[in-house]
């Protein structure tokens, strides 16, 4: 489903990934780990097509597709969707409005007539229940004065009302209180399916406990410096980073390759 | 040193004679009293902005003609005046003859009513700051002046639709005067709008007048053609426990400035100023606010957008003067500025004096541009960057299109809005 090949990408000239390369196949669930400012936003925000960032080198494909040929709004149309690691506060757009656009428009790209104020009311609804979010919240301006659980549980009530092929989140279960967790985590099993990947970027194991990933993988200084399967995650939570060669962003180039 | 220039003679040519003598009498003093007044130029402080946009060419002096009854399609519920080409049209307008409440154009006043009109006329004004609005007290041709018993209230909004028609070049100086006796309420819609395309300019003077009590709200919807300067001034008198509410949406033109003046007189008076400025192009919009807090314990609020596209320029000048004796002024001014273009210009300046020890006044001015981020997370879920650009440009005026308080306007502001959008954001 994903290709990143050889992918560099740089902020204000400097360079943060330093050559990436990952398959994720349909059906899948990645774990990315690594250390504070190794480049998993960096990475998650490269897919999504933030333009702060500049793609030196590389290629991504989404099912053959070269991703890097489309704007932002492009690759969210071909399924593609970011929960932010922190979500953006827009004051003054309604969050029931955002989300009623922004449902709007993949269901107008995908040729089906737009929903109305009431059918999407009853869904958003719907959905809200399901990451315990009080309907309240909907009325509210996008993110506006949310905390920052609340702000994480309406990042997964975009994934499930917009069902992307790929969801990337980023750190979704940070901040989060121990029911939030559970509440999260089945709002993220329930987008799990046979056609859709997941990629999940994390410091913590107790998240791999609730949605069980198919692969690990350690970003270090750029690079994916090591990957396994779920025992990885087990074991870099006893371990730490320092057994991989890598105490922070400053990835030694022995343990990159 | 050269002299200021000062207004061509052709200017000073009287107008039509339909008004009552007293009324014509007063413009000709007026008149008289004008043939020196400079005229507006860059070196003159509250016009350095927009002094280059003003174009008094002798052909925009003649009168324009009175028209027929067509033009005036709109389909505005209840209650409504029209003036066309500053002159009003009885036959398009449609107002309430009801207690306590009369609604007269100037030609229609005895001699009697005329008079004591033209004692009032300008009283609420400082004309030394409003230069044009002293060309308008020379050369009007009639006007509306409506005045409200003690504990009248107008059960809907009067809508006063000023049309001017370019298909010839000319001016054109309409002209309210509202007196709300105590305890009144109004609300006044003034709509300006325009065909044709000849160049035209509209200089327009409002007044109000609250006695104790009254309640008076004014809606101002400016949306004239690109050939159409507009000039306008709005005077507000505000005695003890009055409320003024102000609430004007303006797109752009070659030449918009409204001076809003009001002078809270009375303890307890309290007044509410929003504005929504929106330019494009060329386009040239300029505020000029001023509140006086005379009297102790009143409280305003002013609230100004300002959006501007393109090569455009919008200027917003704020002035609270809060006088010795005003103890306890609770005066708050808040102007925030969109750039939408790396092209356009937005000026904003406070003008605070302040000479009574115990108030509280805050004031703040931002000018900004929309926000990456905020943009980025839209497009994100799959938003186009039209419609993004568009949700956060509303998101920066929603709060005070919401509070128009005319669902009519809030329409029709609404619509032109959109138009706006369409042409000035692109899907990538
Ligand atoms: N807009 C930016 N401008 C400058 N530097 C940036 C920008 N965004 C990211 N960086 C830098 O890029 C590096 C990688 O940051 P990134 O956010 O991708 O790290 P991360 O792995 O997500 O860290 P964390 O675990 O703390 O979230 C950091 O050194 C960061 O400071
Ligand atoms: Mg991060």
């Amino acid at each position: 489903m994903l290709s990143i090949k050889n992918l560099h990408a740089s902020v204000e000239g400097e360079e943060i990934l330093k050559g990436i390369n990952l398959e994720i196949k349909a059906g899948e669930v990645h774990a990315i780990m690594g250390p504070n400012g190794s480049g998993k936003s960096t990475l998650s925000q490269v897919l999504a097509g933030n333009e702060t960032f500049e793609v030196t080198q590389g290629e991504i494909s989404l099912n053959g597709e070269n991703l890097l040929d489309l704007e932002t709004e492009e690759r969210a149309r071909e399924g593609i969707f970011l929960a932010f690691q922190y979500p953006v506060e827009i004051p003054g757009v309604s969050n029931l409005q955002f989300l009623r656009t922004a449902v709007n428009a993949m269901r107008t790209h995908r040729g089906e007539t737009e929903m109305n104020a009431a059918e999407f009311m009853k869904l958003a609804k719907e959905v809200s229940k399901q990451v315990d979010l009080d309907p309240a919240f909907l009325k509210r301006g996008v993110n506006e004065g949310f905390s920052g659980g609340e702000k994480k549980r309406n990042e997964i009530l975009q994934a499930l009302l917009l069902q992307p092929k790929l969801a990337i989140l980023d750190e979704t279960d940070s901040g989060l209180d121990i029911d939030a967790l559970q509440v999260v985590s089945k709002g993220v099993n329930a987008l799990r399916a046979e056609d859709r990947a997941i990629l999940m970027v994390t410091h913590y194991q107790r998240l791999l406990n609730h949605i069980v990933p198919d692969h690990v993988h350690v970003l270090a200084g750029g690079r994916i410096v090591k990957s396994g399967g779920r025992e990885l995650a087990l074991e870099l939570e006893e371990r730490g980073y320092g057994w991989l060669g890598v105490k922070d962003e400053e990835a030694t180039p022995s343990a990159a390759s | 040193m050269k002299p200021a220039p000062t207004i061509s003679s052709a200017f000073l040519e009287p107008g039509g004679q339909s008004l009552p003598a007293p009324l014509l009498e007063l413009r000709k003093q007026r008149g008289t009293a004008l043939v020196d007044m400079p005229l507006p130029t860059r070196k003159t402080e509250n016009w350095k902005y927009s002094s280059r946009h003003l174009k008094l060419t002798d052909e925009l002096a003649s009168t324009l003609p009175a028209t027929g009854k067509d033009g005036y399609s709109l389909s505005i519920p209840g209650y409504r005046v029209v003036f066309h080409n500053g002159v009003m049209i009885p036959e398009a307008s449609d107002f309430p003859d009801l207690d306590g409440i009369r609604i007269q154009r100037f030609a229609d006043l005895d001699d009697d009513e005329a008079a004591g009109l033209a004692e009032r006329l300008d009283n609420t004004l400082d004309t030394r700051a409003v230069q044009m609005a002293r060309l308008n007290s020379a050369r009007f041709e009639d006007g509306l002046y409506i005045q409200l018993d003690k504990e009248a209230v107008l059960d809907q909004p009067l809508f006063i639709v000023h049309e001017v028609t370019g298909t010839a070049s000319g001016s054109a100086y309409p002209r309210i005067y509202v007196d709300a006796a105590r305890h009144s309420q109004i609300t006044v819609v003034e709509e300006y709008l325009s065909s044709g395309e000849e160049p035209v300019m509209v200089d327009t003077v409002t007044e109000f007048v609250l006695a104790d009590g009254a309640q008076v709200t004014n809606v101002r919807l400016v949306m004239e053609g690109e050939n159409v300067q507009h000039i306008g001034a709005t005077g507000v008198r505000q005695a003890a426990n009055s409320r003024f509410e102000s609430h004007c949406v303006g797109f752009g033109g070659p030449l918009r400035r409204h001076d809003l003046q009001v002078r809270l007189e009375g303890e307890g008076g309290e007044c509410k100023l929003n504005g929504v400025v929106v330019t494009q192009g060329k386009q040239h919009y300029d505020n000029h606010t001023s509140i006086e807090h005379v009297a102790a314990h009143c409280d305003s609020e002013e609230t100004y957008r300002n959006i501007a596209a393109d090569e455009s320029h919008a200027v917003f000048n704020g002035r609270i003067h809060i006088h010795e004796d005003a103890q306890k002024s609770n005066a708050n001014m808040n102007n925030k500025n969109l750039l939408l273009s790396t092209g356009a210009e937005i000026d904003t300046k406070p003008e605070l004096e302040i000479y009574a020890d115990d108030v509280k006044c805050a004031h703040g001015a931002t000018i900004g541009q929309l926000d990456r981020i905020s943009l980025f997370y839209l497009v994100s879920r799959g938003i186009g960057r039209r419609e993004a650009n568009t949700l956060l440009t509303m998101a920066f005026i929603n709060e005070l299109v919401e509070q128009i308080p005319v669902q009519a306007v809030k329409d029709a502001a609404q619509l032109r809005l959109n138009e706006f959008f369409d042409q000035t954001f692109q899907e990538a």
